[in-house]
């Protein structure tokens, strides 16, 4: 974020902070999903915002604004959990297994070479690999269908950037597992794009 | 020699630069050797680049209702 940018939302510019929640409030919902289910998430997230707008000028900018925001909206999730004396809805069960299958096993010789290698993707910015209209909507439905604890993962470290400690202290979940339950997040979505942009088709 | 199946479960970790010494050198090792392997490294660093912006911003109504709320706050 730039510095003038920065030094005016510290300041409680309240159209830049309006501007902050159009860009970041749907991933903080899909961030605390897991943690308080899908009634709560939404008061969770209107309180973590209300706790971000009064804690915004201490935002140092030092991480990123998304990772800021979404350690606020995992401790007010923890909080509304404690408070509720609510089970965890996160399980790691059935992700036990260390070993390291995943959905691009398929595409590997039984030596381990590649059998069907990664296609050329072409990308023009971050912001608009998936973003595509036809991407977006296969990309909306593998979400919905992937397993709650990868999805989980994939929310708290890939779009919030939340380090592997919180994520460990929030679900109570070891670290090896959750890299585990990333790295079968991560291969779904690549099998995804790689297709998409082999093919032109999801 | 690593093999690509190997490289593909290491990648994770060698995004995030957390890996032993002796793993990074049998990682670079192969990636010198394996086209197809640096292809699949690079677009997994770019897709990882991409997750964050996979969401869609909020609508209107959202927005108001977050900053109503706010405000509501501010005024009491």
């Amino acid at each position: 974020m730039e510095t003038d940018k920065l030094a005016q939302l510290r300041s409680g510019d309240p159209i830049l902070f309006a501007e902050l929640v159009r860009d970041h409030h749907r991933a903080l919902i899909a961030l605390t999903v897991p943690i308080v289910g899908i009634s709560e998430a939404e008061e969770v997230v209107q309180n973590a915002w209300l706790k971000a707008y009064q804690a915004i000028g201490s935002f140092a900018g030092k991480s990123a604004i998304r990772t800021w925001l979404g350690s606020i909206a995992i401790n007010e999730a923890k909080m509304q959990r404690r408070q509720r004396k609510r089970e965890l809805l996160f399980s790691d069960h059935g992700d036990q297994n260390q070993n390291t299958e995943d959905c691009l096993t398929q595409r590997f010789t039984e030596r381990g070479h590649w059998q069907h290698p990664p296609a050329h993707w072409h990308m023009d910015s971050p912001e608009s690999l998936l973003t595509g209209e036809q991407l977006a909507e296969c990309l909306e439905r593998l979400l919905a269908a992937m397993p709650d604890n990868q999805r989980c993962i994939l929310e708290m470290r890939d779009a919030s950037g939340l380090s592997f400690e919180e994520i460990c202290n929030a679900l109570t979940v070891s670290a090896s597992n959750a890299r585990v339950l990333l790295h079968r997040a991560r291969t779904q979505l690549f099998k995804l794009v790689d297709h998409y942009e082999e093919t032109g088709e999801c | 020699m690593l093999s690509c199946r190997e490289l593909v479960n290491h990648a994770d970790r060698l995004l995030e630069d957390d890996l032993s010494f002796s793993a990074r050198i049998a990682i670079k090792f192969h990636l010198l050797l394996c086209r197809h392997c640096r292809r699949y490294v690079k677009q997994l660093r770019r897709l990882v680049a991409a997750i964050p912006f996979m969401h869609n911003k909020a609508t209107d109504e959202e927005v108001d209702k977050i900053m109503d709320c706010i405000h509501s706050h501010r005024n009491l």
